[in-house]
């Protein structure tokens, strides 16, 4: 069996299970943020009337808003708080980071368990070696928040190779932008992505995040990777809870293997209207941004800080630019003071925003007019997401985010790295 | 539950993603009246017409692909659609429309054959797509799933056969 087969086994209390198979497996892990708490809370309690079974499994991340822009949402926010209090479980509120950031840097989330969600990015977790997985609402009300557990087909596994270097000025957010294109959306429909090779391995672990990250866009149920050392080191850094690793038997059966490499690859940018729609950046070069940001699902990280701040040293970015810079988390913002990346954005014309995840949905930081364009480290580019359906978003690397503040439009980063 | 149902198609391509179905500023809503009024707004309302005068969506690869929100299988149950028929599925957006109960049927080849604004006739129990006199089938639903689709949606399934004999959802 491979790591998702054996956890959900464990999880049924089976010996082994096969793809196709459907089990009630128990829950270690519920994740909820701002956006889908409150009506999971309405129905849990108005609907379903039963105690929360396992409150101390349940985490709330307040990271949509970092502060509500309107009373309506104030009051949302409120009622989920007192939600949380009255069945005491975890609540992590504005301004501390992005829900699955603060789910990693917290300890909630530990190797071998089964996370579950409301965000669709929620299989990022199998970064960290677990079976990590998106429900809606009426899954957790319904079935984790009262009974601890949640319904599963176990899912057929592609083993996904990624074999090869890196050229300069191109980035691990580069080649999984370049591999959602390649598997394309909808190609890899409830399957789980095993993602392995030599690539993968050289990475630590916030760059090898983002493989598991796109999982969801190219339909997968979940993607994860074997734990090694560097991930279990990295855990070790921030939880002393006690957890118990899980890896896949050598030569897993697979449905399909697919392999790539990497070494070729030019920087990357995805344009709306969808992910799909990735070509390298001399395809869009040109094209005007007014907004660039660094931040939302998966963007945020020190990596992506430390990678503008390599273009952005010394320069200014071009008027009428507005470049958010939004920390994935508390932490992150630390260690990026701490280096002086918060002063050298800030003097390149960068503004740096509370830990969140940023103008994602266009909750709290201000909308897109149908004449306006951002490119960002974001992980979607819908119509309308953020703003008027007819705003170009471009989805690039951090480089190529800093590259086109420079410019103001989308720019190739190695022009700014000689 | 009837296991039959028939109605007007309203037809769409592939990939059609999660904010285009219920934008997210409307998330705050889990009332079906609600969210229907908001329903693909983003492609305008002479759609959103159609879609009101529809029972049936139509669409190709990948529908409901994104978000994971439950809404974008309540906005169509409150707009009047019985039904999805679809060449394939985003995971997360068949898991709920099951749980809202809402029929969400993979069919390829009746999606080819089906033009916006035809009358179709979708059995569950026989397993059959019918348009314009030809008949395509599809594997019938497993008994545990038609169980919740049955009962209208998870929370009235649990509340039906679970939650009364205070079950540990094992069943």
């Amino acid at each position: 069996m491979n790591l998702v087969e054996k956890i959900l086994a464990r999880a049924s209390g089976r010996e082994r299970v096969e793809p196709g198979e459907v089990v009630v497996a128990n829950v270690d892990v519920l994740l909820m943020h701002d956006l889908s708490g409150y009506l999971t809370s309405r129905v849990f309690e108005q609907e379903v009337g039963r105690p929360m079974r396992y409150p101390d499994r349940v985490v709330l991340v307040f990271d949509h808003h970092f502060s509500p822009p309107t009373e309506e949402r104030a009051e949302i926010l409120e009622k989920t708080r007192q939600f949380a209090r009255r069945h005491g479980i975890h609540l992590v509120d504005c301004q501390n980071g992005n829900i699955h950031h603060v789910a990693v840097q917290r300890g909630f989330v530990r190797p071998g368990t089964v996370v579950v969600g409301s965000d669709s990015h929620t299989p990022v977790h199998g970064t960290l070696g677990c079976f990590a997985a998106g429900l809606g609402n009426n899954s957790h009300a319904g079935m984790v928040m009262p009974f601890g557990k949640a319904w599963f087909r176990v899912p057929e596994t592609v083993e996904v190779q990624l074999e090869g270097r890196l050229r300069p000025g191109v980035t691990p957010r580069d080649a999984a932008l370049w591999l959602t294109g390649q598997i394309g959306e909808g190609g890899a429909v409830y399957k789980a992505l095993h993602f392995t090779g030599g690539f993968l391995r050289d990475l630590e672990v916030w760059d090898r995040w983002l493989f598991p990250l796109i999982a969801i866009d190219v339909g997968a149920k979940c993607g994860f990777i074997d734990p090694d050392e560097k991930t279990l080191a990295f855990v070790r850094a921030v939880t002393d809870r006690p957890f118990e690793v899980v890896t896949s038997d050598p030569d897993p059966v697979y449905a399909e293997r697919w392999q790539y490499d990497v070494s070729d690859l030019e920087p990357q940018v995805a344009a709306s209207p969808t992910l799909g729609n990735v070509h390298p950046v001399g395809a869009f070069a040109g094209r005007p941004i007014q907004w660039a940001e660094l931040g939302g699902h998966g963007g945020g990280r020190l990596e992506d800080f430390r990678q503008a701040a390599a273009i952005l040293k010394g320069r200014k970015i071009a008027p009428g630019v507005k470049l958010n810079l939004v920390p994935s988390s508390r932490e992150v913002f630390a260690a990026a003071l701490r280096e002086g990346l918060v002063e050298i954005l800030f003097e390149a014309g960068g503004s740096w925003f509370p830990p969140s995840t940023g103008s994602n949905q266009a909750i709290n930081m201000g909308a897109l007019s149908e004449h306006e364009a951002m490119v960002s480290t974001h992980a979607r580019n819908f119509p309308g997401r953020n703003g008027s359906p007819k705003a170009m978003m471009y989805l690039g690397s951090a480089l190529t985010v800093a590259a086109s503040a420079l410019k103001g439009a989308i720019a190739d980063p190695r022009e700014y790295l000689q | 539950m009837d296991s039959r149902i028939r109605g007007r198609c309203i037809v769409f391509g592939d990939n059609v993603n999660t904010d285009v179905i219920i934008p997210g500023r409307y998330l705050v809503s889990i009332d079906p009246k609600e969210l229907a009024e908001h329903a693909f707004e983003p492609l305008g309302p002479a759609v959103q017409e159609r879609l009101r005068a529809s029972q049936v969506v139509v669409a190709g690869k990948n529908f409901g692909c994104g978000s994971a929100r439950e809404q974008a299988a309540t906005c169509l149950v409150g707009v009047g659609i019985r039904a999805v028929v679809a060449k394939s599925f985003a995971r997360v957006f068949f898991r709920n429309a099951i749980n809202t109960g809402l029929w969400a049927v993979v069919q390829p080849e009746a999606v080819e054959a089906i033009s916006d604004g035809d009358e179709v006739a979708i059995d569950l129990e026989a397993g059959t797509v019918e348009v314009k006199g030809r008949r395509f089938t599809f594997p019938p639903y497993p008994e545990s799933l038609r169980r919740i689709l049955d009962a209208g949606g998870l929370i009235p399934y649990l509340a039906r056969y679970v939650i009364p004999q205070g079950g540990t959802a094992n069943g």
